[in-house]
Order: structure tokens, then C-alpha cells, then sequence
């Protein structure tokens, strides 16, 4: 049983309290406002109702390119990344010698910083003195401009978050690691071959934590920032402009503080609105076992 | 998974192996790069296998560039943030795992909430609350919220704390030991594995953190090093950027990420079992 004692409840949770009120709902309040104000930082805000928004959605072909920018990345890195992390995870769940070397070497690039990465890929993709053209050069391959071509900037970030897939890979390990060895074992002895115990165990089985990676996924893509600020600056021609950036942009360099907090508004909304589905739609594919209960 | 035969050993070697070639060389380009001679950098005639080992760039990025006060203020600024998130978290999660008061559910369904929302909404007012309080250039924006228990970290702490057992406290209490004196003597000892996740995860977020520097420091002197290093890449006049320095800087940033990776990866493992994947059931 619990202790019931209010005063002191309220004393160890202060500091989140004080910091809700003061860094959480204060500014959330302070930005709705704000998101219906025209205000440079300089003059006072002037109240503008709804013009920030209907700016944003019907006017501004900017933000909708960002947006559709964003999408596009996280469409195609998301299910990108993981099936290549659902491929690795498979292998580095063999018991073979070295097999420790391996699991490190593949998390590795994912504790790398991102401004550490971004500058560095600025060269790995660089059009003909990059590592990466050079290795498709020995294959006969041309590559592209990567960062320098519209149409290959974004599949040039892709190719560089799939640098990091270790982190999900970690979570897929463990959760492999979770799946009883009896259920192997039956599938065996019933003639079900190594793929065919792959889709039908390993994989049903590991969907509380594909679930997981996707919703971390969706949440940290549609928030891309340094990769694009370090990168490409958005561009070229706004090909790699993103949401985040364009909000950074309209707030610390044209001190358009209202239309930014508008901007972070409709980002809300967006994750919000696809973190729902897919919680949603988790009923459909999510395999939980039954009788375990958190808590 | 039953020992494997030696034919699906050899495919496992041939894939792990490629992938990790792929995986490793951008860290061998890193290297390359950063011991390139001037003359190199200038042509940006890097190569995959280091062509030169100009190991005074290291002494360089030291004396002609901040890297030493880069480092500092790095340090300076993930110390105490590890410091505030540590201490602030699990005092709270002592309070909502142990103690029952009027209001603590709803209230930990609001701490639960705010997770969900991204940081970009308070972004924009923060800054011109930390800017009215005259904190633009200094460490303090960059501080002082880690102070104010992260919604994750308290979740993560008390899911630990809801497993030891209650005995423990109410024996305590008969004891004539207080709220304090329980957290203090009796809990927080014992949560020091999800303290160290926790000081590690706050660790990697911080030292890596970007945006956050680039919002609030202008004053080379004041900046981290993941800010620092990106000024190095902007030069003006139409010269190259010292890209052998840029590298040896992002070497610094990410040798500590590794280290401290390398060191803690049994607790950010534990912590990502408990929080991670089973959490969110």
C-alpha cells in the first residue's frame, strides 16, 4: 500500500511540476497565442486570428514542399531501415565465433552525433571525389550528384540514416533473444523450414518491438533537423527542405515567431494524427502474448 | 537457436562481414580525412586508405582553432545537464511511485503526455522566455531545463521503483524513517543500474545536442563542440573549409560517444529492455 501523504508527494514531484508549468505549459499556451499573432520579436504582437494558418495551408507552397520532403524521407527510410535492421538483427542472432565484434561494430555509427555524421557524409557523397561514387566506379556504376541533384538529395539523407540502423537493431536482438527456443523447437520437429519459422515465429513475435521502432521512427523522422541544416541547407531548389528547418528558418532567421509557432502547431498535429493511426492500426499486426501484463 | 551447420555459418560470416565493411568505412574516411595534409584538403583529394598521416593536425586544431575551449564547454554543459536529469528524475519518481496523494494519477497522466508532445512546439516560446531573461549566450537554456525531470526518465525510474518491494518502505516507516529518508537510504541506492542509463542516455543526448547551441550561443567562446565544429565548416571569401580540422574535431565528438557506449552499453541495454520494448505494452 501506498503511503498517503499529499504534502509530501507534492515536494519530490516539484521540480517536474515547477518545470511543467514553466518550460511545458506556459510556453504551450504562449505559442497557441503567439501562433495567432504577427510579431517579429521587435514590435509588439498584433493579433491576427487565424491568418498565420490559413497562410500556411493554402498560401505558402514552401511549407507544403517541406512537408511533402518530410513524408517522402520518412516513407521510404522507415520500412527502408527496417527491414534492413530486421535482416541484420536475423544474423547477429546466430551463434557463431566473433559474433560479439559483429553486434558492436553494427551499433556503432548509431552513437555517432549527428553533426559528426552530416559532415562526414558530406564527403562520402560528394559527386566524383566520394567514397561512395568512388566504390560504385569500381562496380562500373555512375553515380549520381547526390547532394547537388534535386532528385537524388533526398535518397541521399535516406542512405545516410541508414548508416545508423544499429539502434533499432539492438531492440530487434533482444527481443529475439525473448522468443522461447521450445517454440523452434515444435516448429522443427512439425518440418517447417528456417524461413518458414522466421514468418511465422520470429516475426509475429517481434512486432511489439517493430511497433516500437516505427512509432520512435515516424516521431524522430518527421523531426529531421541537423541532417538538412548541416547537409543541404534544404536544398538544392528546396528539394531537401523539411519542416523542422523551415520552422528554424522562420523563427531565428526571419523572426517570424508567430507563422513558427503556427508551423509547430501543424507539426504537432501531423505526428499526433499518425502516431494515432498506428497505435490504432496496432491491434491489426501487433502479436502481444497473452497473460503478460506490465507492471 | 540451435548451433548453426557450417554452410549457414559461412553465409552468416559472408553477410555480417560485407555489411560491416560498409558499416565501418565511413569511420576509416573520417580518419583518412583527418590526417590529411593541407595540400590534400585543398584539392579534396581524399582518399579511403590514409594517403598521408599529418598528425600536426591535432596540434593545429589546438592552437589556431577553439577546439580546447569547445571540449570545455561541452564538458562543462553535458556535467551538469547528467547532473540535473539524474538527481531531478529520480527524486520524482520517488513521489510517483511511492507516495499517494490527492491528484497523483492524473497528475502522472499529464507527465505521460507531455512525451507525446514534440519539442519544436515549446521551442519558439522558450526562447523568448530564456531571451527576456537575459540567458542568450550563456549555458543556461542549455541547463537548466535538464534540472526539471525529463518525462522518459521519471517514467523509466519508476517502472524500476514499482518492482522493489513496499516490505522495504513500510518497514522503514515503523522505523520512524520518513519520506526522505526512505528515497535517500532505501530506493535510490537502489536504482543506481537506471540512474546510469539514464546519466548515459542524458550523456548522448546532450553532447550530440545541436539545435539547442545553435539557438542560444552566437559567441564562438561559449560554443560546444557539435556547434563549434560546424562554425569550422563555414568559411567566408570563397575558400575551402579546413576539412582535415573538421574532422579531427568530429573524431572528438565521437570517440567519447563510443567510449561511453562501450562502457555503459550493459545499462542502456537493461534500460531499453524494461523502458523500450516491453514499456510500452
Amino acid at each position: 500500500m501506498k503511503q498517503k501523504d499529499g504534502k509530501w508527494f507534492y515536494i519530490f514531484i516539484s521540480p517536474w511540476l515547477i518545470g511543467f508549468v514553466g518550460l511545458t505549459l506556459g510556453p504551450i499556451l504562449f505559442s497557441i497565442y503567439m501562433s495567432f499573432t504577427n510579431w517579429d520579436l521587435f514590435q509588439s504582437p498584433s493579433f491576427i486570428g487565424l491568418d498565420n494558418y490559413k497562410t500556411l495551408l493554402t498560401d505558402d507552397p514552401l511549407f507544403w514542399k517541406s512537408v511533402g520532403n518530410t513524408f517522402f524521407y520518412a516513407l521510404i527510410s522507415i520500412p527502408l531501415g527496417m527491414a534492413i535492421s530486421l535482416c541484420i538483427a536475423y544474423y547477429l542472432n546466430k551463434k557463431i565465433k566473433g559474433i560479439t565484434f559483429f553486434r558492436i561494430l553494427f551499433y556503432l555509427p548509431s552513437v555517432v552525433p549527428v553533426v559528426a555524421s552530416s559532415l562526414l557524409f558530406v564527403h562520402l557523397l560528394a559527386p566524383s571525389k566520394g567514397l561512395i561514387n568512388k566504390a560504385l566506379a569500381l562496380l562500373g556504376i555512375q553515380g549520381p550528384a547526390w547532394l547537388l541533384d534535386p532528385n537524388w538529395v533526398k535518397p541521399a539523407l535516406i542512405l545516410m540514416s541508414l548508416w545508423g540502423v544499429g539502434g533499432g537493431v539492438v531492440l530487434l536482438l533482444a527481443g529475439m533473444k525473448g522468443i522461447p527456443q521450445e517454440l523452434y523447437e515444435a516448429a522443427a520437429i512439425d518440418g517447417a523450414q528456417s524461413t518458414q519459422s522466421f514468418f511465422h515465429i520470429t516475426f509475429p513475435m517481434l512486432t511489439p518491438v517493430i511497433f516500437f521502432n516505427l512509432v520512435t521512427g515516424i516521431i524522430g523522422a518527421l523531426q529531421t533537423f541537423a541532417q538538412v541544416f548541416i547537409v543541404t541547407s534544404g536544398g538544392p531548389d528546396n528539394a531537401s527542405q523539411m519542416v523542422v528547418p523551415y520552422l528554424f528558418q522562420n523563427a531565428f532567421q526571419f523572426y517570424k515567431m508567430g507563422y513558427a509557432s503556427a508551423i509547430a502547431w501543424v507539426l504537432f498535429i501531423m505526428i499526433m494524427v499518425l502516431t494515432l493511426l498506428i497505435f490504432r492500426s496496432s491491434a491489426l499486426w501487433v502479436h502481444y502474448e497473452e497473460g503478460k501484463t506490465n507492471e | 537457436m540451435s548451433n548453426p551447420s557450417t554452410a549457414e555459418k559461412a553465409i552468416s560470416y559472408i553477410f555480417l562481414i560485407l555489411v560491416g565493411v560498409l558499416l565501418a568505412s565511413p569511420f576509416l574516411y573520417m580518419i583518412s580525412i583527418a590526417l590529411a595534409s593541407d595540400a590534400t584538403t585543398i584539392k579534396l583529394a581524399f582518399t579511403f586508405v590514409p594517403r598521408e598521416f599529418e598528425w600536426s593536425n591535432f596540434y593545429t586544431i589546438f592552437t589556431n582553432n577553439n577546439l580546447g575551449t569547445y571540449l570545455e564547454n561541452s564538458v562543462m554543459i553535458t556535467m551538469f545537464t547528467i547532473i540535473g536529469s539524474v538527481l531531478s528524475a529520480s527524486v520524482v519518481s520517488y513521489g510517483f511511485a511511492r507516495i499517494q496523494a490527492k491528484g497523483s494519477r492524473f497528475l502522472f497522466i499529464v507527465l505521460l503526455s507531455t512525451m507525446m508532445i514534440p519539442g519544436e512546439v515549446t521551442m519558439v516560446p522558450q526562447f523568448i522566455i530564456f531571451r527576456h531573461l537575459d540567458w542568450i549566450n550563456t549555458f543556461y537554456p542549455l541547463i537548466v531545463p535538464s534540472f526539471f525531470a525529463g518525462a522518459f526518465n521519471v517514467f523509466l525510474i519508476r517502472q524500476f521503483v514499482m518492482s522493489i518491494p513496499r516490505s522495504l518502505d513500510e518497514a522503514a516507516m515503523i522505523d520512524g524513517m520518513g519520506h526522505p529518508g526512505i528515497y535517500w537510504k532505501i530506493i535510490m541506492p537502489l536504482t543506481y543500474p537506471i540512474l546510469a542509463a539514464i546519466a548515459i542516455f542524458s550523456f548522448s543526448w546532450n553532447w550530440g545536442n545541436f539545435m539547442g547551441p545553435l539557438i542560444y550561443i552566437n559567441d564562438p567562446e561559449k560554443m560546444p563542440l557539435a556547434l563549434g565544429v560546424q562554425l569550422l565548416t563555414t568559411v567566408s571569401g570563397g575558400q575551402l573549409p579546413p576539412w582535415n580540422l573538421v574532422m579531427i574535431a568530429s573524431l572528438f565528438l565521437t570517440i567519447p560517444m563510443v567510449l561511453v557506449y562501450l562502457l555503459g552499453q550493459r545499462y542502456v541495454y537493461e534500460a531499453n529492455i524494461s523502458g523500450g520494448s516491453s514499456g510500452i505494452k
